[in-house]
């Protein structure tokens, strides 16, 4: 398995040809269907023939390609889930308060950006979070909720902000 | 990432504090004037604060309820417990143990499947769940509760639990029975195959449901119940068997287990039809079809069939 000099071919074709077949059964087996597996897999490779990394500074080519499909997979888990609590989130509304097809589309677009800027927070901190910016919930109300104190919440609300602003650059 | 000073950096953290202290509604005079001074000593300072006040705007210009429902989903936790529910070592190969990733593994406990597959699971109490083509569930048998997702889900509980089966329009409770619920347009078909489930609506009366009936769960209210359509309930087996039935619906049920497009000519759906037809061979069933009826596969792609009456009739 230790193997001090790179390989001699690094190309993304021969990336592809050694190790598709092992990244797909990798994903198949934890997402539980073949079509899914197959997409995503795809979907890493061509991340990686986008990304900046020069192919050549590969060392471990199965570790770089793990790295790259877990974090697919997991943006593919969210996106699902936060597709089916909008959706969801949908049929609940009243009739007179669902917004048209096109604006249900560029919504769903959204949310989905902004949940993956707030990835990554605290449960505390996104509650905090959400709860001031969606329900304008004063920090007094918020800490209640979460029992903090209101100078723990200034903190939780920072540290958000300064989660998203970070993400975002 | 890296093009970034961490002077950049700085500022956008510095921002977000400044802006979690505007937000408390705190802030003193004395407050505002450090944060004027702050913003006009640099214009990395000032951009960052019009950053983190656009951030802010992107939340607050969101239907806030919507926004929640679908932001403030129930996090991985209930999952993780689903997990241990189901025994790890059923579902996930031991070299998983090893990685901790929590995201994934958190994840990996949801049933699914695609177009064209269907699954089984006996859950560590004992319960039996099927799940049919394009279909999804949760599991939290912590509360008792599973949730179709989408799709269709059979449900088998040993002789002494109940379960709580929740669709979008409304609820079923089970008592050690056996159920089928199937999401069709705007309402869920509830089939009861053995025992008894009482059916609560979204809004309106609850409806019990014996053994051998299905009805249709709305919103509203409960549908018209009826005997058991017993064909469909057939993938199960991962047979349908019909006998004397139009055309138009073996083809309506088939066109769920393929990807990509199924047509046919609208004629075709008053021939009748009977036989046993494998759903994991559906090439082979529309081949079946075309020998023993009048009509014609045309196949593009394995993804484009359509079918046509037989030209050459006499």
């Amino acid at each position: 398995m230790i193997d001090a000099a790179p390989p001699p071919e690094h190309s993304l074709p021969a990336l592809y040809r050694e190790h598709r077949g092992w990244l797909e059964t990798w994903l198949r087996r934890r997402m539980g269907n073949a079509w899914d597996a197959a997409d995503l897999s795809q979907d890493t490779f061509l991340r990686i023939l986008a990304s900046a990394q020069p192919l050549a500074d590969i060392r471990e080519p199965r570790a770089y390609l793990l790295t790259v499909g877990k974090r697919l997979l997991s943006n593919f888990h969210q996106r699902r889930s936060l597709e089916q609590a909008y959706l969801d989130a949908l049929a609940q509304l009243p009739e007179q308060h669902v917004p048209s097809p096109e604006q249900r589309w560029l919504l769903l677009e959204t949310l989905q950006a902004l949940d993956e800027l707030l990835d990554g927070l605290k449960a505390p901190v996104r509650k905090a979070f959400l709860w001031s910016q969606l329900e304008g919930l004063g920090y007094a109300e918020i800490g209640k909720r979460l029992g903090v104190c209101e100078r723990s919440v200034k903190r939780y609300m920072a540290q958000a902000y300064e989660h998203c602003l970070l993400a975002e650059l | 990432m890296t093009s970034h000073s961490p002077e950049t950096r700085e500022a956008l953290q510095a921002a977000a504090r400044w802006l979690a202290l505007v937000d408390s509604g705190a802030a003193s005079e004395g407050d505002l004037q450090r944060l004027e001074q702050w913003r006009t000593s640099s214009t990395l300072h000032e951009h960052a604060w019009q950053k983190a006040l656009l951030l802010r705007q992107r939340f607050s210009a969101l239907p806030g309820a919507l926004a929640m429902a679908t932001l403030d989903r129930p996090d991985s936790g209930r999952r993780a417990l689903l997990k241990q529910a189901l025994g790890v070592a059923a579902l996930l190969p031991a070299a998983w143990l090893a990685s901790r990733e929590l995201p994934l593994e958190a994840w990996a406990a949801d049933m699914h499947t695609a177009v064209g597959e269907r699954r089984q699971v006996l859950l560590s109490d004992g319960t039996f769940v099927q799940l049919n083509t394009d279909s999804a569930v949760d599991i939290d048998l912590g509360a008792r509760r599973l949730t179709l997702l989408r799709g269709e889900v059979a449900v088998r509980l040993p002789g002494n639990l109940s379960l709580t089966l929740q669709v979008p329009y409304g609820q079923v409770a089970l008592d050690a029975g056996e159920v089928c619920l199937r999401l069709v347009d705007q309402a869920c078909r509830v089939s009861v195959l053995k025992g008894t489930a009482n059916l609560q609506p979204r809004q309106g009366p609850a409806l019990l449901l014996q053994a051998g009936q299905q009805a249709s769960l709305q919103v509203a209210g409960v549908g018209p119940v009826t005997g058991l359509d017993a064909w469909p309930l057939g993938w199960r087996e991962g047979v349908l068997r019909l006998e004397d039935r139009p055309l138009g619906e073996l083809l309506h049920e088939l066109r769920r287990y393929r990807p990509g497009v199924l047509r046919w000519a609208p004629e075709l759906e008053a021939l009748r039809v009977t036989g046993t037809f494998r759903l994991d061979d559906t090439d082979r069933v529309l081949a079946l079809l075309a020998a023993s009826l009048p009509l014609q596969v045309h196949t593009r792609t394995r993804y484009w069939v359509s079918l046509a009456a037989q030209e050459n009739r006499a």
